[in-house]
């Protein structure tokens, strides 16, 4: 009995609720939850469309009959919220809907509840729940959203969500208002609270089989399936070598194609390429180079494989890989048109991607049968094998790569004898591939030089030999192809990846942040017990003859560049707005006559006829009609008002007190339009 | 008196809050959406400021009586003017009386910043104790504090008038020495004033009225009767006291009704006071002051006195 009239009691109508600022504020943030859940494409325009009319007509209704709200309504409601769950709950039971599934038959849910709901809204508690249901539909559009323009839904619902909590108060207190001073420090300590949980939390994950999102985007067909294509923003265009003429490659990036040539490197530019959720930053690789030709790296594997059974692709095992790890899931959100190729984290095993065919190379290349374009999305699983340093030391189990694997991956073009005498020289004293590998990593970095402007090498000439005897100075490319030739040269297979590195970190959208100027080419090593593992050799090498001016303006350009101007000026000229509001409010007189007696005194400023110490108001007003000099008393007039209401208690009625102050404000600007003369 | 802050009840939105919170940091972390975690961020700072935030404005808040009368009657109510220093809830505890929102208010014009407490027993208040609540900002959750109010002057609560009880006599008129109290409209006359309402129409002195052109009265000059004595001994049961008290009104305001001159006897807290009282107001203030004899009552324990 006592649930039952714990039931009854929270079932139990609330006093009616009068506000309608209350209102309009809890249809504010129950209009943009709304509008947010169709910018990131959880409802359809027409249905947003419709929602919103629907709840706009429901909440005016429901204030109309706030006082003795229908019956008949509490009947359509249970009614309409019945239909809606049990279209639910009819949407997801199918055994081919997968967790991903759910977030639009949920988002509809929502909107259907907050649609029927807004129909029976008499009490503030009812606006309570419309204001809680629109932070679980901005949830749910949160969940989808991927940039920074979401944070525009944010700012406009927080602040209706603000304005309905205070006017809540207001409603609840019998009219009081917070000071401004008290909603200052309200806000600054919701602020501090939000932004210190922001700094604690850790970020979140993506937990395991969840979030397996893949969608198509815009693209368009790749000329040759399983082939190299889309590096000039057509996907039908193959891709090229690199050539001094045309470096018109994914964001000016010659990589991703047949083959690397590492005799230049085009203008990369800062546009963004992709964004990646995932459980952890890793290279993204696209592709790798087994054979090396003096400047160039090429493919000798490259026959694909179509795998043609859909999502989940399960993707064989490169040639050698360690096919156990730890499973790392990442979802890549395509924002510009970038190569065909599937970019991963290393030794990826499962596929999530929106055609029924992918190409899958021996060397773990996966390669799209579509062009990938902004919108396309896919998720991949894979098996990232970290061993640590003491465990790669310990690996010497004299295992080599099988079949000609182990030949292919220790090519070299022709005998590199400075370079062989240069890597023993330097591993002299190092018994292990990994301190081979971190002692070569070593040298690099502390007698080369990173730099981006240095010319293409000529024609012919070996970019190792270039790098390494010449005057030390290059870009990534050159700098993992020598390490990846020395280590060569010592017996140990190693090839050059291409791809990009982790990418800035957005800890708002929680995505890894991936632009052109990011393409990297690393080396990876192949260890007999823990398979490919990547080295950067350049990220030891430091920075050619650093400017500090330049440097800075760099970083303060990219900084500029980082930040989300659309919220932050929105934020700004809101603050704006509301100091002025404020400040206008406060410079306004309390009483009418203050305010017939400012307009005069503005109107004699202007003139040149300012107030005297000594001068009463109605001196004074005469004075000012003497000045207009065409005979006019309004100024008297008014000034006989004012000391009436002031001394002799005469108080007129408020609209004879609105009509006064609009006589005085169209006194002081006619008179001044006619004559000069505030005048 | 001034206590902590505590969380009005219910406090079901507190734990309302920590589970959304909970739920929603869960879902967020797991699902790997920046966007929805940093949701959560702003609703846990709102719940947070909404929920914890009148703790401290409610301590912050200070409530003063700017002006109270010095007497009141038991059972009637009593308007006191406070000055609040934000908005909040005020319920009289001591005594009691209904709730009431006082403090700066968004409507323009005079606020009815006053609380009404209603005694119910006689007494002497210097404070009353209320309980103070807010919610501010956000209407979330209310918390209160108890705090006692300084009166500007001591509040003196009168009894009820009861029903008046023939004094007894002393021993003396007990044996026979009755002492006749005079009529209102005996005596000898002094003179004649103009006519007052409530004047005894036997006394309309008719000569002067025709020659000042309207009623006059003749003024008596009555024998000086001897004052009666009324000594009040409260118990200590306060419901029994309050009715002792109120016959004592009673009685008082009957015996000066009749012209007699009072001396009230009664036991205050510092000591037993034997005086005359001249009217009812006076009566009652010194009803107010009365305490029982084998301790404090009651009514007058929280204005101490």
């Amino acid at each position: 009995m006592r649930a039952l009239d714990a039931v009854r009691r929270a079932n139990r109508p609330g006093p009616p609720e009068h506000s309608l600022r209350l209102r309009a504020a809890c249809l504010g943030t129950v209009l943009v939850a709304v509008a947010a859940c169709a910018s990131v494409h959880e409802v359809s325009p027409a249905t947003a469309l419709a929602a919103a009319a629907l709840i706009t007509v429901g909440m005016a209704f429901s204030y109309v009959t706030r006082t003795r709200p229908p019956g008949w309504v509490k009947v359509l409601i249970a009614v309409g919220a019945s239909a809606a769950f049990v279209w639910f709950f009819h949407s997801v039971s199918s055994p081919s809907v997968d967790i991903t599934g759910v977030e639009n038959p949920l988002t509809l849910l929502l909107v259907s509840v907050l649609v029927v709901h807004s129909f029976h809204v008499p009490a503030r508690r009812d606006l309570l729940f419309s204001l809680g249901a629109s932070a679980g539909l901005m949830a749910v559009g949160g969940a989808q959203a991927i940039d920074l323009r979401f944070g525009l839904f944010v700012v406009a619902w927080s602040c209706f969500g603000l304005w309905a909590l205070t006017e809540m108060w207001t409603s609840a207190s019998g009219g009081g208002r917070i000071s401004a001073a008290g909603l200052v420090a309200a806000l600054t300590a919701l602020t501090a609270a939000a932004a210190a949980v922001f700094l604690v939390l850790p970020a979140p994950v993506v937990a395991s089989r969840v979030a397996l999102v893949s969608r198509a985007g815009a693209g368009g067909a790749v000329g040759v399936p399983g082939a190299l294509a889309g590096d000039s923003g057509t996907p039908a265009q193959l891709s090229r070598a690199g050539s001094t003429s045309s470096p018109s490659r994914v964001g000016g990036y010659l990589g991703f194609a047949g083959s690397l040539d590492t005799a230049l490197r085009g203008t990369l530019g800062n546009t963004l390429v992709m964004q990646v959720r995932a459980q952890r930053p890793s290279y993204w690789v696209g592709e790798t180079f087994d054979t090396w030709q003096g400047q160039s790296w090429t493919q000798s594997r490259r026959t694909t494989t179509a795998l043609r059974f859909g999502s989940p692709f399960v993707l064989p095992v490169p040639v050698g890989a360690d096919p156990v790890g730890q499973a790392d899931l990442q979802t890549f959100y395509i924002a510009g048109a970038t190569a065909d190729l599937v970019f991963h984290a290393e030794s990826a095993d499962e596929l999530w991607f929106p055609t029924q065919t992918v190409f899958a190379g021996q060397d773990g290349t996966v390669v799209s049968p579509i062009g990938l374009g902004s919108g396309s999305i896919y998720t991949v699983e894979s098996q990232v094998n970290a061993p640590t340093a003491a465990e790669l030391r310990d690996d010497t189990s004299g295992q080599t790569l099988p079949g000609t694997a182990q030949a292919e991956y220790g090519q070299l073009p022709h005998p590199y004898p400075r370079v062989l005498a240069l890597a023993r020289s330097v591993t002299a004293r190092d018994t292990t591939t990994y301190d081979k590998v971190q002692s070569l990593i070593g040298w690099i970095g502390s007698h080369t030089r990173y730099s981006l402007a240095i010319p293409p090498l000529p024609p012919g000439a070996d970019t190792v030999t270039q790098f390494l005897f010449g005057d030390r100075v290059g870009f990534c490319e050159q700098i993992s192809t020598s390490l990846a030739v020395m280590l060569r040269s010592l017996g140990i297979p190693a090839r050059e990846a291409v791809g990009y590195v982790p990418g800035g970190y957005n800890p708002i959208t929680d995505l890894w942040q991936i632009r052109a100027d990011d393409a990297h080419a690393w080396v990876q090593v192949w260890f007999p017990g823990y398979g490919w593992q990547s080295f950067d050799p350049t990220a030891v090498v430091p920075a050619a003859n650093p400017s500090p001016g330049a440097t800075a303006l760099k970083d303060v350009a990219a900084a500029l560049r980082r930040v989300p101007w659309v919220p932050v000026v929105a934020v700004l000229a809101v603050a704006g707005l509301v100091a002025v509001l404020v400040r206008r409010r406060r410079s306004r007189p309390p009483t009418w006559a203050a305010q017939v007696a400012r307009e005069a005194e503005r109107a004699g400023r202007r003139a040149g006829r300012p107030r005297r110490p000594s001068e009463t108001f109605a001196e004074y007003a005469a004075g000012l009609d003497a000045l207009a000099g065409n005979g006019s008393t309004t100024w008297e007039r008014l000034a006989s008002s004012v000391e009436a209401s002031a001394y002799g208690g005469h108080e007129p009625p408020p609209p004879a007190q609105r009509a006064m102050v609009a006589e005085a404000r169209h006194t002081r600007v006619h008179r001044r339009a006619a004559s000069g003369v505030g005048s | 008196m001034n206590l902590r802050a505590r969380p009005a009840r219910p406090v079901a939105p507190i734990a309302v809050a920590v589970g959304v919170v909970g739920l929603w940091w869960l879902v967020a972390h797991n699902g790997g959406a920046g966007w929805v975690q940093l949701l959560g961020d702003v609703v846990f700072g709102t719940l947070l400021i909404g929920v914890v935030g009148p703790w401290a404005v409610v301590a912050r808040a200070r409530v003063t009586v700017r002006s109270a009368p010095a007497d009141a009657c038991a059972g009637l109510p009593v308007d006191l003017q406070v000055d609040a220093s934000t908005r909040l809830r005020v319920r009289p505890v001591e005594p009691p009386g209904p709730e009431v929102f006082v403090g700066p208010a968004r409507r323009r014009g005079p606020a009815p910043d006053r609380i009404t407490v209603v005694p119910s027993r006689h007494g002497l208040h210097g404070a009353v104790t209320v309980d103070i609540a807010s919610a501010a900002p956000f209407a979330l959750q209310w918390w209160t504090r108890r705090v006692r109010l300084a009166l500007p002057s001591e509040l003196h609560v009168a009894p009820r008038r009861g029903r008046p009880e023939r004094p007894r006599t002393e021993a003396a008129e007990e044996s026979g020495e009755v002492h006749e109290r005079p009529r209102m409209d005996a005596g000898l006359p002094r003179g004649a004033r103009p006519y007052a309402p409530g004047d005894n129409r036997r006394l309309v002195h008719w000569r002067a009225t025709a020659h000042a052109g309207h009623l006059m009265v003749r003024e008596l000059e009555r024998p000086s009767a001897g004052p009666v004595t009324l000594m009040v001994d409260l118990p200590a049961d306060p419901d029994e006291a309050e009715r002792v008290a109120e016959r004592a009104l009673g009685t008082v305001v009957d015996l000066l009704a009749t012209g007699a001159p009072v001396m009230l006897g009664t036991l205050e807290r510092s000591g037993r006071v034997l005086a005359p009282v001249a009217d009812r107001r006076g009566a009652g203030r010194r009803l107010a002051r009365a305490v029982p004899a084998g301790g404090s009552p009651d009514a007058g324990g929280a204005g101490g006195g």
